[in-house]
């Protein structure tokens, strides 16, 4: 089975090697973008199962990206995890609003990472145990 | 150039008093001053709400309207405008408490003199606009020192978040093997980038809390599951530090009042200083139990075995930047901020918190916090109605995601807007919107207690579905709302029955009905 391929849009680029590391480790393919227009390029040549997306970006921002995408069928169902250092109250809601997956604010823990990238893109193993988890909770 | 006449109201239901004042301004020639008067309080609130008068000339005794009241009502009606309060001589106390609510001044019937009631006026509406200047600047500061925060908060956690990924790289030998010595300095590292980063959000927590826009959900909540929570989070650094650390949680604990998180973020902060201030080879514990004083309340007490607090300090520690004056017993210093957190949370979730420490032998902190009490939440809806018998209905609104699976994320979210929304739609005095139950299956519920019929609770239902059909929050993050009402049977008070028997039982009834609904969602989403 090939790897997943991940596209990671960051205008630091000590963050967008740090991610490659780390995902690279846990045998994700990556490819990068360092500002908002460019995101849109790189995710038409790159076909990506997910983007990862930061807020704070040159030339628009991350919510200009998620507008963007969603105005092309075949990047429009791309699931999107926001990464930024903005802060949560402000930001969270209208990034899910936005369409994004999940809010994580920089600096993320590698773990929790990891999670949130296997659920959204729906890799079965980690979706049952959340949905276990979920319930379990609530007895 | 001719100013603008002053538009003067004068409220005052005395028809000499008021003609004396009117004859005072006529003498001052009718450019300068023109005046309104009316009788009453709420004559005074339609010209108020028009919004052309200038200044508000407001005796304290009207026949609608008493006292301070009359000073909070005029003030919440304009708020803008500048407010001298008229009263007799026997009052002037009651004048001066009426500056505390929002006057400028007072005049004293009797004693106002022609020249000087002009310029009191005058002055009235200066001291007026300089207190308006003030609040604003205030207001102004606050909004820059937040956007500051923001802004620097957000620039220091980009670099951070470069040192915390390669530090993990390194440590997890996704860049080769590392020698002990190696990875133990890296793991001093680590440590520094998540006390700064703990640190970061200390800061934009404090500055939330100041700027009122901290979030707290009560809802029915089990210290015990909290402790277990905070025990195990803090169990490795106590381990590395070889502190031992252990919980005794009495048995069958009832539910409090509280947020859950808030809860578990206190506990952290609490056994994080613990650990911070205990020595090798020491011990910290938790404890819950009822309060003894106190059996409305549960006390939480986190102890220690470290270098204790000296006896002066013991309030003061509470205080925001407030740091040990002895750096030897800290190793590092940290904001400041940790204890002042716990204080506003503790406060603000109805409880108390306090400190006993004897110096080189150990603290020990104390958290009451209200235990979870459904009569005690019905008790003033039932007095105040001297509700004996008749209708009480249960109004359930329920928050659903089409997706049919509610995220615990959106449920934090959206619970404040929805309550705020809710609150709107009841009656104050007699609806009491219940705090959240505890969970709830696949979707959120809330439940209002109404002291009304059939018929009120169908009118409440229709009044939240139609707030709901227009709350944006709602709508734009796809939600579906529902809202129905049960009544709940005819409770009638035996004539020997004690009101809290009384009380106790019509609670147990409401607790049933919820228990259902709750369970109801429980089959729906297996």
């Amino acid at each position: 089975m090939s790897n997943k391929k991940i596209l990671i849009v960051d205008d630091d680029p000590d963050v967008r090697q740090g991610m490659h590391v780390r995902l690279k480790a846990n045998h994700y393919d990556t490819f990068f973008a360092g500002d908002a227009l460019s995101s849109i390029a790189e995710a038409r040549k790159h076909d990506p199962d997910l983007i990862i997306l930061d807020l704070g970006l040159p030339a628009g921002d991350g919510f200009v990206v998620m507008d963007r995408l969603k105005t092309v069928p075949s990047l429009a169902v791309i699931p999107v995890i926001v990464v930024s250092a903005r802060d949560v109250l402000a930001n969270k809601e209208r990034a899910l609003k936005a369409g994004a997956k999940a809010f994580l604010q920089k600096p993320v823990d590698n773990a929790e990472l990891l999670k949130v990238i296997r659920q959204a893109l729906g890799e079965p193993a980690l979706t049952v145990r959340a949905v276990v988890h979920d319930l379990g909770s609530i007895t | 150039m001719t100013e603008k006449a002053l538009q003067i109201l004068l409220v005052e239901d005395n028809a000499g008093d008021a003609r004396l004042l009117r004859e005072m301004f006529r003498m001052e020639g009718p450019d300068t001053f023109e005046l309104t008067h009316v009788l009453r309080m709420s004559e005074a609130v339609i010209h108020l709400a028009k919004g052309s008068v200038d200044i508000l000339l407001l005796d304290m005794g009207l026949p609608d309207a008493h006292g301070l009241d009359t000073v909070r009502l005029a003030h919440s009606v304009a708020p803008s405008v500048p407010l001298i309060v008229i009263t007799g001589l026997a009052d002037e106390a009651l004048a001066a408490e009426a500056m505390k609510e929002g006057a400028q001044d007072y005049l004293i019937k009797g004693q106002i003199e022609n020249r000087a009631l002009p310029r009191a006026l005058r002055h009235a509406i200066e001291r007026h606009r300089m207190q308006t200047e003030t609040d604003l600047n205030r207001i102004n500061q606050l909004q820059f020192k937040d956007e500051f925060l923001s802004h620097v908060s957000h620039e220091l956690r980009s670099p951070l978040t470069a040192i915390y990924q390669f530090v993990t790289i390194l440590l997890d030998k996704l860049a080769g093997e590392l020698n002990e010595e190696q990875h133990n300095y890296l793991g001093i590292v680590l440590r520094n980038v998540k006390q700064l980063q703990s640190m970061i959000n200390d800061l934009v927590e404090v500055t939330r809390m100041q700027a009122g826009k901290l979030k707290i959900e009560l809802q029915r909540t089990s210290l015990s599951d909290a402790i277990v929570y905070a025990v195990n989070t803090l169990q490795g650094a106590a381990a590395a530090k070889g502190i031992t650390l252990t919980s005794e949680i009495a048995l069958e604990l009832p539910l409090v009042c509280a947020d859950p998180t808030r809860i578990r973020q206190i506990l952290i902060i609490l056994l994080d200083n613990a650990i911070k201030f205990t020595p090798a080879t020491g011990a910290a514990v938790v404890r819950c139990q009822v309060f003894g004083q106190d059996p409305s309340l549960l006390v939480l007490e986190v102890s220690d075995s470290g270098c204790g607090i000296a006896p002066d300090m013991t309030e003061r520690i509470f205080e925001r930047l407030f740091q040990t004056p002895d750096p030897a017993t800290a190793g590092r210093k940290g904001l400041g901020l940790g204890l002042f957190i716990c204080k506003e949370l503790v406060t603000r979730q109805g409880g108390q918190i306090w400190v006993t420490s004897i110096p080189d032998k150990g603290s020990v902190f104390f958290i009451t916090l209200p235990v979870f009490s459904l009569p005690n939440l019905i008790a003033p809806a039932l007095k105040r109605e001297r509700h004996t018998e008749g209708p009480i209905t249960l109004v359930v609104t329920e928050i659903g995601s089409q997706t049919g699976w509610l995220s615990a994320e959106v449920r934090t979210e959206q619970s404040q807007g929805v309550r705020e929304v809710l609150q709107q739609c009841v009656h104050s005095d007699l609806d009491i919107l219940l705090p959240k139950m505890g969970l709830s299956g696949a979707t959120e519920l809330f439940f209002i207690l109404a002291i009304t019929d059939e018929i009120g609770g169908a009118a409440i239902a229709r009044r939240i579905q139609e707030r709901m059909a227009s709350y944006e929050h709602i709508q734009q993050a796809g939600l579906t709302t529902s809202t129905s009402y049960r009544s709940v049977e005819a409770i009638r008070r035996n004539a020997a029955e004690s009101m809290k028997d009384f009380v106790e039982k019509v609670a147990s009834q409401i607790q049933e009905i919820m228990d259902q609904e709750i369970s109801l969602r429980m089959v729906n989403c297996e």
